[in-house]
C-alpha cells in the first residue's frame, strides 16, 4: 500500500499500477480513501481546476447523469426538473454571475421604482422559440403565474409567494412585463434568476415536461425519464452560439458504474454528483480522463435543530460553533479541497460575503456550556451514505469536539430515506447544498421563519426584521451592509454550524476544454473539445 | 401424474400470492413512500401532501392492495406512481432485455458447466479435473459483483473492447444491446456454473464407481456408450435441483450485475423502484420472479420423473 502511495505521489503510474491502484480503488474504496487522507496536497498537480484553451466548432457531448426517477421533468418550474437540461434548453429573464451579479438573458434592462415595489422589465425582441413561434412578455407572465400556481409545487413557489401573486404580474406591450410587489424587495430581480425560474412558452404547462421547447442554445431532439435523451444547437439562437453541434445525455444509476464508463471513454463526463475522494484518485490515474474542480460548489452545513431540546438554548449552539477546528474537519472530510467557513452560510465568493465568523476556541466553548449550566453535552449526529462527505464530516465532527467535552455519537441511517426521516427531524445531522443561490434567497428560504427549507428551525424576529430591511432598501450599499448584518446576526447567535466549503470534483475527458460550472447551471456554450 | 401436475400448481399459486402480501407489506414498512421518496431534499409537508393525493397514496393500505389484486388477475397491473405509464408495457420492456442476457447465461452456462462437470469427473485428479474445479471453487466464493467488476477493468478500461456501461438506457435495440450483454453474461455463468460443475463432477464420479457402469464396462460397451447412455442420465439427476435453484438464482444475481453494466433490465427497474418505492412496479417483478422461481422448481421435479425410471414408474407399480 505504501508503494502504490510513493507511486501515485511521484507521479511514476505505469499501466500495471493504474489496473492495480484502480481494482483496489473498486475493491476497497474505503481502505483507499483512508489510506490517502493527507494525499490531496500530493496529487494537486492532477486535480485542479478546468482546463481552458481553444476549442473547436461541433462535436458531441455525452454526459452521464443519474437518474433522478422516472417522474422528472423538462418542466424548470417543477422540484423533479432534470436540471442538466435546463441551461441548454431555457433562458431566465436574467442570470447571475459567478460573483452574484446580474447579468441580462431574454431581459435586455430592468428598472425599479424608488419603493423597490414595482419592476419593469424590457425583453428582447429578437429572440423566437425552437418551435419558430416569437417570444413576448405573454411568455414570461405564464411563466411565473405557472412557478406560483400552488399546483406546480414549485421550490421557487415559496420564495416568491410572500410578495407576489400570479395577478400581480402583468405586460402592457409585448416586450415589458411590470411586476408590482406586495412588499418591497430591492434584491427581486436576482430571485428570477433561480434555476426554476427558465422562461417556457405560454400555455405549455401540460405539454412542457417532455417538449422542452425553451428559446435556449439548443433544441430537444429526444428525452426520456430517468433514460437517455439529446440536444442540438440551435442555429437561430439569439446569443453567442455554442461550440458543440449536439450533447447527449445518459443515465446512470450506480456511481461505479458512471466512472467506469468515463474510464471506458463511452461518457465524456459525469454530472450532478461529484466523485467522491476514492474514485478521483482512480480516474487520476487514468491516462484519458482528469478531475477537475469546482471551487467551493457545494455547502457542508450540519443543522442544529433549534426546536429539539439540545439546541433551543442559543449558548449550546455557539459553545458548538467554536468546539470544532475547522481546517482539521476540512483536511479529514474533504482532503483540504475545499475553504474553512467559520460557521457562516455565507460563500466568500458571494458579493456580499461578510468576512466573519466564530473561530475555534475550545476554551470559549466549554465557558458557553458553563453559562448554559452543563459541564458536557452529548448529542447524536445523523449521516448516511447519501453523500460521500457526510460520514467522514460526522466522524471529524466528532473527534475534533471531542476535548471540548462535547461527544457526538455518530448514527448511520439510510441514505433512502435520510431527507425524509432525519432531515429536519433530527437534532444534529450534515447534509449538503449547492451554493450559487442569490445571497437574499440564501437567508430567507434557508433561515427564515418558516421558511419551507429552513432546515434548523431557525427563528430570530431580529433576524427577518432585517432581512426585510434589506429588501425594502434601494441603495446598494446600504442594502450590503444590512444583509451583512443579518450575516452576523445569525451567526453570533449560533445560527449555523457550517465547517467548510468543498470543491465539486468533476471527471472528465482530457479531450475537454472549458468546462465550468456555477449553483446549478453549466456553460454550454464555450464548453467543447479541445482544438488540434 | 396429472393429480400430482395439477397439485403442484395449485400451490404455485399461493406461493405467488403469498409473495405479494409479502413484498406488499415490507414496502409499507419501509420509511417513506412514493410521494417522499421522488421529492427527496424537496419533501416539504405541502409537496408531499399534495403529490400523495395525485398517486392515490392517501387510500388505506388495504384497499390499495386489493385494488391492485382485482387489476392483476384481469391482467391489468396498474399505471407506475413515478413515470405514470402502464407497468406491464414498463416491465415488459425490461423483461425482454432480460431475457436476452438470462437465455444466453442459461444456455451458455449450463452446457458449459455440465460439459465441465463431466469432463472433470472422468479425469477425476488428473490435471483438467485440477484446472476445472480450481476455476470452479473461485466462481463459488467470488461474488458476481467482483467478477463483474474486474471484466469491466480488464476488458473495457484497459483493453476497450467491450463496452462498460450501457448507455443507450431502456430505450436500447436488441442490436445495441447485443455487445453489451457479453460481459454481464460471461460474469453471470462464472457464478452460475460453478455449483453446476461441482455438481456434476461429484455425481460423474459416484455413478461411475456404481455397479451397473461396472457391469457396462465388462459386458465391453464402448465409452461413448457408458458415458452418455448410462453415466449421464443417472449423474444428471441430482445436479437438475442444483441447476433450478441456480437458474433461480438468476433472478436475484441478474439484479446484482444489470446495476454494474447500467443494463437495463428487471433488475436495473427493480432497484429503481424500490428507491423510489413504486409499489405496482415491485409487485409485478415480484410476481415474475415468484413465477421464475415456481417454475424452475416445478420443471426440475418433472424432468427428474423423466429420467428417473424409478419415479416415473411410481403410479402403475401402486
Amino acid at each position: 500500500m505504501d508503494r502504490l502511495l510513493d507511486t501515485v505521489k511521484g507521479h511514476q503510474l505505469s499501466r500495471r499500477n493504474v489496473i492495480f491502484g484502480a481494482a483496489l480503488g473498486v475493491i476497497v474504496p474505503t481502505l483507499l480513501a483512508g489510506c490517502s487522507t493527507g494525499g490531496g496536497g500530493a496529487t494537486t498537480n492532477a486535480i485542479g481546476a478546468p482546463r481552458t484553451g481553444t476549442a473547436a466548432k461541433g462535436g458531441i457531448l455525452r454526459i452521464a447523469r443519474p437518474p433522478a426517477s422516472k417522474a422528472e421533468t423538462l418542466d424548470p418550474a417543477s422540484s423533479l426538473s432534470a436540471y442538466e437540461y435546463l441551461g441548454a434548453l431555457y433562458n431566465r429573464l436574467v442570470k447571475l454571475s459567478t460573483s452574484g451579479s446580474l447579468l441580462p438573458d431574454l431581459a435586455a434592462s430592468w428598472q425599479q421604482t424608488p419603493d423597490a415595489m414595482t419592476w419593469t422589465f424590457t425583453l428582447r425582441s429578437d429572440v423566437s422559440w425552437h418551435d419558430g413561434k416569437p417570444f413576448t412578455s405573454a411568455d414570461v407572465v405564464y411563466t411565473m403565474q405557472h412557478i406560483l400556481d400552488p399546483a406546480t409545487a414549485s421550490p421557487q413557489a415559496g420564495v416568491l409567494s410572500p410578495f407576489l401573486t400570479g395577478s400581480s404580474i402583468s405586460a402592457p406591450t409585448a416586450t415589458t412585463v411590470v411586476f408590482a410587489l406586495s412588499s418591497p424587495n430591492a434584491e427581486f430581480a436576482s430571485l428570477l434568476a433561480g434555476y426554476n425560474c427558465y422562461i417556457i412558452p405560454a400555455g405549455s404547462a401540460a405539454t412542457i415536461g417532455a417538449s422542452g421547447i425553451g428559446t435556449g442554445p439548443f433544441s430537444l431532439t429526444s428525452f426520456t425519464a430517468a433514460g437517455p435523451g439529446a440536444v442540438a444547437r440551435n442555429e437561430s439562437y439569439f446569443g453567442d452560439k455554442p461550440m458543440l453541434d449536439s450533447i447527449e445525455f445518459s443515465s446512470i444509476a450506480d456511481t461505479q458504474a458512471r466512472v467506469n464508463a468515463l474510464l471506458a471513454g463511452q461518457v465524456d463526463f459525469i454530472a450532478q454528483t461529484n466523485l467522491d475522494f476514492a474514485s478521483a484518485k482512480l480516474v487520476t490515474a487514468s491516462t484519458t480522463v482528469t478531475v477537475s474542480t469546482i471551487k467551493n460548489a457545494q455547502w457542508y452545513p450540519v443543522p442544529m435543530l433549534n426546536s429539539s431540546a439540545e439546541f433551543s438554548n442559543p449558548l449550546v449552539r455557539q459553545a458548538l460553533a467554536h468546539a470544532y477546528n475547522p481546517t482539521e474537519v476540512l483536511q479529514l472530510s474533504v482532503q483540504n479541497y475545499g475553504t474553512v467557513a467559520k460557521n457562516n452560510p455565507v460563500p466568500p465568493t458571494e458579493a456580499y460575503y461578510l468576512d466573519y465568523g466564530l473561530d475555534y476556541d475550545p476554551d470559549k466553548s466549554k465557558s458557553l456550556l458553563k453559562q448554559a449550566g452543563m459541564d458536557s453535552f452529548t448529542s447524536d449526529i445523523y449521516t448516511s451514505t447519501y453523500d460521500p462527505v457526510l460520514t467522514p464530516l460526522a466522524l471529524a465532527l466528532k473527534g475534533s469536539m471531542a476535548p471540548s467535552n462535547i461527544t457526538l455519537n455518530v448514527v448511520n441511517a439510510s441514505a433512502d430515506s435520510y431527507y425524509t426521516d432525519v432531515w429536519m427531524k433530527k437534532p444534529l445531522m450534515a447534509t449538503y447544498w449547492y451554493t450559487g443561490r442569490p445571497i437574499d434567497q440564501l437567508l430567507n428560504q434557508i433561515f427564515r421563519s418558516g421558511s419551507s427549507y429552513n432546515e434548523t428551525a431557525y427563528s430570530n424576529p431580529t433576524f427577518d426584521q432585517t432581512l426585510d430591511a434589506a429588501r425594502a432598501t434601494v441603495d446598494d450599499a446600504k442594502r450590503k451592509t444590512l444583509y451583512q448584518d443579518a450575516q452576523k446576526i445569525l451567526i453570533d447567535d449560533g445560527g449555523s454550524l457550517t465547517p467548510f466549503f468543498s470543491d465539486r470534483l468533476v471527471g472528465l475527458s482530457k479531450k475537454i476544454v472549458n468546462y465550468d460550472e456555477h449553483g446549478f447551471e453549466f456553460d454550454y456554450l464555450k464548453i467543447g473539445f479541445e482544438a488540434v | 401424474m396429472t393429480l400430482l401436475i395439477a397439485r403442484r400448481v395449485a400451490l404455485s399459486v399461493v406461493t405467488v400470492l403469498l409473495a405479494t402480501v409479502l413484498v406488499f407489506t415490507a414496502i409499507q414498512l419501509l420509511p417513506g413512500d412514493a410521494a417522499t421518496q421522488i421529492l427527496g431534499q424537496n419533501a416539504t409537508p405541502d409537496a408531499v401532501a399534495t403529490l400523495r393525493g395525485q398517486l392515490g397514496l392517501d387510500q388505506p393500505a388495504i384497499a390499495r392492495f386489493f385494488s391492485w389484486l382485482g387489476g392483476a388477475l384481469h391482467g391489468d397491473f396498474g399505471t407506475s406512481l413515478v413515470s405514470h405509464q402502464s407497468v406491464g408495457a414498463e416491465v415488459g420492456r425490461a423483461l425482454v432485455n432480460t431475457s436476452l442476457l438470462a437465455v444466453i447465461t442459461i444456455v451458455v452456462g449450463i452446457t458449459l458447466a455440465l460439459v465441465l462437470g463431466m469432463v472433470a469427473g472422468l479425469l477425476r485428479d488428473k490435471w483438467p479435473d485440477v484446472a476445472i474445479s480450481t476455476i470452479a471453487l473461485v466462481g463459488m466464493s467470488v461474488p458476481e459483483f467482483v467478477v463483474a467488476t474486474v471484466l469491466v477493468l480488464l476488458f473495457s478500461i484497459t483493453i476497450p473492447f467491450f463496452p462498460a456501461v450501457v448507455v443507450a438506457g431502456q430505450n436500447a435495440t436488441i442490436a445495441e444491446l447485443l455487445p453489451s450483454v457479453t460481459l454481464p453474461a460471461v460474469a453471470l455463468i462464472f457464478v452460475l456454473s460453478a455449483y453446476i460443475i461441482r455438481m456434476m463432477r461429484t455425481s460423474v464420479i459416484d455413478v461411475s464407481d456404481s455397479e451397473f457402469v461396472r457391469t457396462a464396462v465388462l459386458k465391453g460397451n464402448s465409452l461413448g456408450r457408458i458415458v452418455f447412455k448410462h453415466i449421464l442420465p443417472s449423474a444428471m439427476l441430482p445436479t437438475l435441483n442444483v441447476i433450478a435453484m441456480n437458474v433461480a438464482w438468476l433472478v436475484g444475481g441478474v439484479v446484482v450485475v444489470e446495476s454494474i453494466f447500467n443494463y437495463p433490465g428487471i433488475g436495473t427497474l427493480m432497484i429503481q423502484s424500490v428507491q423510489t418505492r413504486d409499489l405496482p412496479v415491485i409487485l409485478l417483478i415480484t410476481v415474475l420472479s415468484a413465477v421464475v422461481f415456481v417454475v424452475c422448481n416445478l420443471l426440475a421435479d418433472l424432468i427428474s420423473i423423466a429420467l428417473n425410471p424409478r419415479l416415473r414408474h411410481s403410479r402403475s407399480a401402486r
